[in-house]
């Protein structure tokens, strides 16, 4: 059954086991390959993943002139290919998240390849596997349905990939304020 | 066992030319179940695999578990003993050169037996700790008594579970962690947090707590800082640091006044409840208020929340433990689930969150100044009789009771101990009043520091020598449940190092006492020894084979014999530990901070974690990923507090209480109360904000006021213009 790798922002509490556990990925050379942000550092804690959401119709693949980036049967948008790419940068400024990376001295972009070497098989990627909260979850789209119900905001609308982000993406995203529409139990 | 809704079936990936070793994590006391990845031609370990059917994390880790195999072939481990010949270098990394453990053992035994010689059996000591196997933790205990005969050995739990294990004992006449599993947790309904800044120092207890809220249950968090989990709380009770006697008495006042005390419960389990009322009457949300800095309003909200709640598992930590009246904080908190009668059945009761990977068993099987195995008393002629009989001595042998972490160290400046065989511990970063302490190991006539990186500790030894990582050794660990589980082995020791059960088998038969260790060939002897020992004592772990444990996904404890399943759950039938089988709700007078801030020092210190290192440092601030997250510790100010000092962001200032000081960056953050300040403990040498802490220690526990003292800040600059 297809799982997808899933956002819950309100849970994330900036341990960043995310990012130590990309670099654990067999085939990540040991870099990591996202990012973990604070929201406003002198004010509070919050904090928030900043993963790829592997677009649908990734910019960073249409920006490259020489056809490195390739997506994956899975949907998973994979990190450029060494032989092809040109080291040009176009991704890292396509990309409006700003999430491919770029090795200065490679002269090589990388990403996230949502750890494709494990799911590939349907195993879960490295973040998702660790990250402690339950910010990063690998679901099935039935499990994801059911999060819809389970949080209905105010506005009465699953806030997911669109209209807040570019386009449709693989990954599924739900911003901060999922415990506004929960009924208490007393 | 205990699988529940957040068990995943989930294949690993198997690397080719790897093997997976199932283990659990080194650090905190939620041991997250992790797989060692172990190259099959080198036979070592290169990586981590998440453990995804282990029940309590189902493959869930911190920064510091995903990091924590990277331990294990480091550049700084010590392959060899080493020996300093020049004294006079003590306290400096300078002056170490290899030798043989032949010559270390020789060095040690003949200097020992000076020592006892000249000043008798109890010049030496023993300084333990509790990241190491219930295995390492039971021999420690046997070796000071019965190969060093001498009365003095203690251990870090002083400045870590101690207070929860005094309050705990009060309470229930008995020292269980938890008095429910952790997969319990989510299913509650309310759950009221106490000192517990649980988001970066247990992290992957979170998933659960977070679906409280999910579900429609509340989190109340108290806390002086608003941590991740108090942002997110439904209450969040900013409390001063060091006045949670007041606050939990107020909300025990308003428990009563609004009527959600269970009486049945009250008249048939407890004693003690009419002295606690009277006690409490004074509480009230405007008189407690005024004593712990939190708005009334949300006194009597927590109390509403807590009463009105099927469900509920009162939790807390460090916060409220290391202060000297921690007992007194444990037994307060725990007042609350005694009066509502919200213990003894699932999903409700009480727990700490055991700080070192085994707090729990560390403390329970003869490490502590008062204890034996089974956790007896030492004071107890019965149960020093049992352990006799299974360690081969006589009573008579049997040393008298020693006294706690810190006033060893006070014996150490005193000369009374002249001797010191510290393991797995690193003091001279953790232990309160540094200038003190570290004045204190230099008057040492003779240390002995075992340890598998050179740690600012074993700066001031004469002898190191190279201990093997949890990877390298088997043996079990009793988890933050209270479940005892197991650890294996993934690769050979590295270099010459040596697992410390071993070290004390080798250096008790140098000291002519091997006829009581030298059958002690592997780990698994000395566990089948170690069960034995704990038999009948009421930390049973007889019946908790190392089979068992793998079969059942651990055991709780008690565990009596090869039948016995384990207790997962405490007190069901409603029976305390006490000789009347009712527990005690404690009547707790308050007493504020040992030192309250002044004109001079107007400020409250705290002190307290960060997510990406584990106690003193010395393992963690090692790894490249976690040193790169948080290189240097910093000083927590509020912004308004900042500004009367005019203080920027970033700027390094002076911080000093009147034990000492240190320099650090300011860390601007509203997430604050604007009359505390807090830093990191996690930094030696001049970094150290043990530096300014004070040893004022609890009564009973005789753990030292970590968590609250009065503190001054001045800008560096001005200073040198004057």
């Amino acid at each position: 059954m297809k799982k997808r790798l899933y956002l819950e922002l309100e849970n994330c509490i900036g341990c960043r086991s995310c990012l130590a556990a990309c670099t654990q990925c067999g085939g990540h050379e040991e870099r990591n390959r996202n990012y973990v942000y604070d929201v406003n550092p002198l004010v509070n804690r919050q904090t928030m993943p900043l993963m790829c959401l592997h677009c649908e119709n990734p910019a960073c693949a249409r920006s490259c002139p020489a056809q490195a980036i390739q997506i994956h049967e899975t949907g998973a948008v994979l990190s450029a290919l060494v032989e092809k790419c040109i080291g040009c940068q176009n991704c890292t400024i396509a990309c409006p998240y700003g999430i491919p990376k770029f090795d200065h001295e490679q002269n090589l972009m990388y990403k996230c390849d949502l750890c494709i070497d494990r799911t590939k098989d349907g195993i879960s990627p490295m973040c998702a596997s660790v990250c402690p909260s339950n910010t990063l979850q690998w679901l099935t789209d039935e499990e994801i349905d059911n999060k819809k119900k389970q949080f209905n905001l105010d506005n009465g609308k699953w806030v997911t990939s669109m209209p807040y982000l570019e386009g449709e993406t693989n990954v599924k995203v739900n911003l901060p304020g999922i415990l506004q529409g929960i009924t208490k139990l007393f | 066992m205990q699988r529940d809704k957040f068990f995943k079936e989930i294949e690993n990936l198997n690397h080719p030319n790897e093997k997976l070793i199932k283990t659990h994590c080194s650090y905190c006391g939620m041991q997250c179940g992790m797989n060692l990845r172990v190259n099959t031609q080198t036979n070592k370990i290169i990586g981590v695999e998440p453990r995804y059917d282990w029940p309590v994390t189902v493959g869930k880790m911190c920064p510091k578990g995903v990091t924590a195999y990277q331990q294990t072939n480091h550049k700084d481990r010590l392959l060899k003993p080493l020996i300093r010949d020049d004294a006079s270098l003590k306290g400096t990394a300078e002056g170490f050169r290899e030798a043989s453990w032949d010559e270390a053992y020789d060095l040690i035994a003949k200097k020992f037996k000076e020592l006892q010689t000249e000043y008798g059996k109890d010049s030496l000591s023993v300084f333990s700790g509790v990241s190491m196997t219930n295995e390492k933790c039971y021999l420690t205990g046997k070796f000071a008594r019965v190969a060093l005969g001498t009365r003095y050995i203690d251990y870090n739990g002083r400045f870590c579970m101690s207070s929860a294990a005094g309050g705990f004992l009060r309470s229930f006449g008995v020292d269980r962690g938890s008095t429910l599993p952790w997969t319990d947790i989510h299913e509650t309904d309310c759950l009221f947090i106490a000192g517990s800044n649980t988001a970066e120092c247990h992290p992957t207890s979170m998933f659960r707590i977070w679906n409280v809220q999910e579900r429609g249950g509340y989190i109340i968090v108290v806390d002086p800082r608003e941590t991740p989990i108090a942002r997110r709380a439904d209450l969040h009770l900013d409390l001063q640091p060091g006045t949670d006697l007041a606050l939990a008495n107020g909300i025990v006042n308003q428990l009563i006044e609004m009527g959600y005390i269970d009486e049945e419960f009250i008249n048939k389990h407890t004693n003690g409840f009419e002295e606690t009322n009277e006690l409490v009457k004074d509480f009230t949300p405007e008189y407690t208020s005024m004593l712990t800095g939190v708005a009334p309003e949300k006194i009597i909200r927590a109390a509403e929340i807590y009463g009105k709640a099927p469900n509920a598992v009162v939790m807390f930590a460090r916060g409220v433990e290391q202060q000297h009246k921690g007992v007194d904080n444990v037994s307060a908190y725990t007042n609350m689930a005694l009066v509502t009668g919200k213990i003894g059945r699932p999903k409700a009761g009480v727990a700490t969150f055991t700080g070192q990977g085994n707090g729990q068993g560390g403390r329970e099987h003869g490490q502590k100044s008062d204890l034996l195995p089974g956790y007896r008393k030492i004071t107890n002629p019965k149960h020093v009789e049992e352990v006799c009989s299974v360690w081969g001595i006589t009573p008579e042998e049997m040393p008298q009771p020693g006294v706690s972490a810190y006033e060893m160290i006070e014996l150490m400046e005193q000369k009374t101990i002249r001797g010191l065989y510290l393991l797995c511990s690193n003091p001279a970063v953790s232990a309160p009043n540094q200038n003190f302490v570290r004045k204190a190991f230099k008057a040492l006539d003779f240390m002995v520091c075992s340890d598998f990186y050179l740690s600012e500790s074993a700066e001031f030894a004469d002898v190191i020598l190279p201990a093997v990582t949890w990877s390298e050794d088997e043996g079990t660990v009793t988890n933050i449940e209270g479940r005892i589980i197991k650890i294996n082995k993934a690769q050979e020791p590295v270099g010459e190092s040596k697992p410390d059960w071993q070290i004390q088998v080798e250096l008790a038969e140098r000291l002519g006492r091997g006829k009581y260790f030298s059958h002690l060939k592997t780990a698994r002897d000395v566990a089948d020894e170690f069960r034995l020992a704990t038999k009948g004592g009421y930390a049973d772990y007889y019946g908790a084979t190392w089979d068992k444990i793998d079969k059942q996904d651990g055991v709780f404890w008690p565990c009596k014999d090869e039948k016995d399943e384990g207790t997962p759950h405490m007190f069901l039938d409603k029976k305390f530990y006490h000789p009347d089988g009712k527990a005690k709700i404690c009547a707790l007078p308050y007493r504020p901070p040992a030192e309250e801030p002044c004109e001079k020092y107007p400020l409250r210190l705290t002190t307290g974690r960060v997510v990406y290192h584990y106690l003193s440092g010395n393992q963690t601030r090692r790894i490249p990923f976690l040193h790169d997250m948080c290189p240097e510790p910093y000083v927590e100010i509020h912004p308004d507090t900042a500004l009367t000092y005019n203080m920027e962001h970033e700027e390094r200032v002076r911080l000093f209480t009147r034990r000492g000081e240190a320099i650090y960056k300011v860390k601007l953050t509203e997430a604050i109360r604007k009359d505390t300040v807090f830093v990191p403990y996690h930094f030696g040498h001049e970094d150290s904000i043990n530096l300014l802490t004070i040893a004022a220690l609890d009564p009973i526990s005789r753990m030292p006021e970590f968590k609250a003292c009065a503190a001054q800040l001045e800008k560096v600059e001005l200073k040198k213009v004057q």
